[in-house]
């Protein structure tokens, strides 16, 4: 009986895989066709992107340092999508984080480095999570959709955070939108010197597993897998559905708000308004692509990284544009929600093929 | 009194995106496919209207081709969720997030700029004597766009198909209960396909509005929401296309209120307004709202 079951699981997991690596590649080629339209030479530029971001130390550590923030966002929406709950607020969520650790890396002072950083992670976490929370609080009392609700939270943060950063926190003297530099005490250790690539990619990393421990290890786990999977067992079960839902979630949140913090005491030094290179979205696609996994997370967040790096590096010399990148992002999330969409186009070319050779048959068959 | 009459008639003016967007999102829920790719549908026709503008050097054509993509752009929602079945909160949000990332893009590629488009001919306010000199609502609606008369045309003529025509009646039906519809012989998946092309074409008119007579330009991302607004709109006024231009019209009344703090307020606490004023709607004014019971729902052959 277990080893059915664990046929079962590495069946769909292999599904998974399969579908993902096609996704992606079928992604890569419809971004080729439109690097062609858009009249660049479709093979060079991704010899150029993917040389650039894999082929020197600098291009691999801004790979990894483009990927960190997806890293958070990627797993803030699938651990909330393990609920079939969809968290399209992780941009807002990321941007209470950002504030919170920036706030908390500016006016505590007097700590040692060991303390303020874990300090000012933990008000990022408590920020996003208790946005988060309050979207799960409402869906459960009062039926509010929890997309359309993030999405005007979403507007609301971002405006809220630009006014605390363009008027009482601003830092003084500052032309632009932005609160005082954090202290030294928490900045994050650079990895690798003289780029923004700092250790928050090894929290990210190390939070992946637990997470992924505690989905497929415990009990709290278990009630969110069958909560996800079916309402109405987890009900029969006695799982408290709400309270699962709202733990889910400000768990989500508060994961979208470290990667906020990783952005404020490892790349800024302080909050700056619109720093986000839309990461919050960024990471709907990271998790669709992992499988809603979140060590999957890991490596799909490792791969839009390197093409946002590639591309980000590519484009500094010629005039190819970053946001085609984002285009093959949102192809992703298209082929890997339905799998079925790649194989009627692999088939289209054979299906022309077939109806051209058929209309031949019946042409030969009336002449004869 | 000039307060007032300055505050109605921006009120319509920022009203007429909300409305065509939410007409358009009623034909999608009364087919029984959800209206969340609205905002990706508005973005394209503002960008898709600035285009045919630019191409024709006249506003109308530009009009039709932001409703023409509006359609088009629908189409991946209806694609995905109609005949893959994918979840149709998640199909919504692949237009969404396509039209963000893809009208840079084609910005890029088309105008050469970031940022915005070049200007284009745009539309003109009706700027009629005789309107001028009705007191009180001459002004207000003087100072209106062409496109504010043609979007009531447009709602009522939503209004009288969905509910006095045979074709109309069968689409409500197929949202209420596709299984049902299948049994007397209807084409479920024609009517929901219907329906998301017809909610593309209004919200591509909506964002055409934006592009061709708020402004004579496409910006970035300058639907700003909108269109999920016009998906809370559209619950509001229990998705029929009156109720969807009443509740527009609420909105954008509340929308213009702006302007009056504008010159007390820091910018940004004003512009969080609308989004709070939706989010008050959402969790408070939901309660009567009963969405077509059809929704996301499929026929099993």
């Amino acid at each position: 009986m277990k080893e059915k079951t664990m046929n079962i699981k590495r069946h769909n997991a292999k599904q998974a895989i399969l579908t993902s690596v096609l996704a992606m590649v079928v992604s890569l080629v419809l971004g080729a066709i439109l690097l062609a339209i858009c009249g660049y030479s479709p093979i060079e530029s991704y010899i150029a992107i993917f040389g650039s971001s894999l082929g020197t130390v600098k291009g691999f550590a801004l790979s990894l340092s483009q990927a960190t923030p997806l890293l958070f966002t990627g797993m803030a929406f699938a651990i909330a999508y393990r609920v079939r709950m969809i968290n399209t607020g992780a941009e807002g969520q990321l941007y209470v984080g950002a504030m919170a650790a920036a706030l908390v890396g500016a006016y505590v002072t007097g700590l040692p480095s060991v303390v303020h950083v874990p300090l000012c992670l933990l008000a990022a976490a408590l920020a996003g999570g208790l946005v988060a929370g309050l979207v799960a609080f409402l869906k459960n009392r009062f039926g509010a959709n929890e997309i359309i609700l993030t999405l005007m939270l979403n507007e609301i943060l971002i405006l809220f955070t630009s006014y605390l950063a363009n008027g009482p926190l601003k830092a003084e003297g500052s032309g632009v939108g932005q609160t005082n530099r954090i202290q030294e005490s928490a900045q994050l250790f650079r990895l690798i010197p003289q780029t923004q690539l700092t250790i928050a990619l090894l929290v990210g990393i190390a939070l992946a597993v637990i997470l992924q421990l505690v989905l497929n290890r415990t009990a709290f786990g278990y009630e969110i897998q069958i909560t996800g999977y079916n309402l109405l067992a987890a009900r029969t079960a006695g799982i408290n559905a709400k309270r699962t839902y709202l733990l889910t979630f400000a768990i989500s949140g508060a994961v979208a708000g470290l990667g906020g913090a990783a952005m404020s005491l490892g790349v800024n030094y302080r909050f700056v308004e619109g720093f986000s290179a839309s990461y919050g979205f960024g990471g709907i696609s990271v998790a669709a692509l992992a499988a809603y996994s979140p060590v999957g997370v890991i490596l799909s967040s490792f791969l839009i990284g390197v093409l946002k790096a590639g591309a980000i590096t590519v484009n500094r010399t010629t005039d190819i544009p970053v946001e085609f990148v984002s285009v093959i992002q949102v192809l992703v999330i298209i082929f890997v929600a339905a799998p079925t969409l790649i194989r009627s186009l692999i088939a289209l070319p054979k299906k022309l093929a077939g109806r051209g050779k058929q209309a031949e048959v019946k042409k030969e068959g009336a002449n004869s | 009194m000039r307060l007032i009459i300055s505050i109605l008639s921006s009120s319509l003016r920022s009203s007429v995106p909300l409305i065509l967007a939410a007409t358009g999102g009623t034909f999608s829920s009364r087919s029984g496919v959800s209206d969340l790719g609205l905002e990706g549908m508005m973005l394209f026709g503002a960008f898709f209207g600035v285009y045919g503008s630019y191409i024709s050097g006249n506003a109308w054509v530009g009009l039709l081709f932001g409703a023409a993509f509006g359609a088009i752009s629908a189409m991946l929602h209806a694609v995905m969720h109609i005949t893959y079945r994918v979840n149709a909160s998640i199909s919504g949000m692949c237009v969404n997030l396509l039209a963000t990332a893809a009208t840079p893009l084609l910005l890029n590629s088309i105008f050469h700029m970031n940022g915005k488009s070049e200007q284009v001919t745009a539309f003109s306010k009706v700027n009629s004597d005789a309107l001028e000199s009705i007191p009180f609502i001459g002004p207000i609606l003087n100072s209106q766009s062409v496109l504010f008369y043609l979007t009531i045309i447009l709602v009522v003529l939503g209004w009288l198909f969905m509910y006095k025509t045979t074709a109309g009646l069968r689409m409500r039906m197929v949202g209420e209960n596709p299984q049902a519809a299948s049994t007397v012989g209807l084409k479920v998946n024609a009517y929901k396909y219907f329906g998301v092309a017809m909610s593309g074409v209004f919200a591509g008119l909506g964002g055409a509005y934006l592009s061709l007579s708020q402004m004579d330009l496409f910006v970035e991302n300058m639907t700003n929401g909108r269109g999920y607004i016009a998906v809370v709109i559209n619950a509001f006024g229990h998705y029929n296309p009156l109720g969807a231009m009443l509740g527009s019209i609420f909105f954008g009344f509340f929308d213009s209120l702006q302007t009056v703090f504008q010159s007390t307020l820091p910018s940004q606490l004003v512009m969080m307004a609308p989004y709070l004023f939706t989010m008050l709607v959402i969790v408070f004014g939901m309660k009567r709202g009963k969405a077509p019971a059809g929704i996301g729902k499929y026929v099993d052959n």
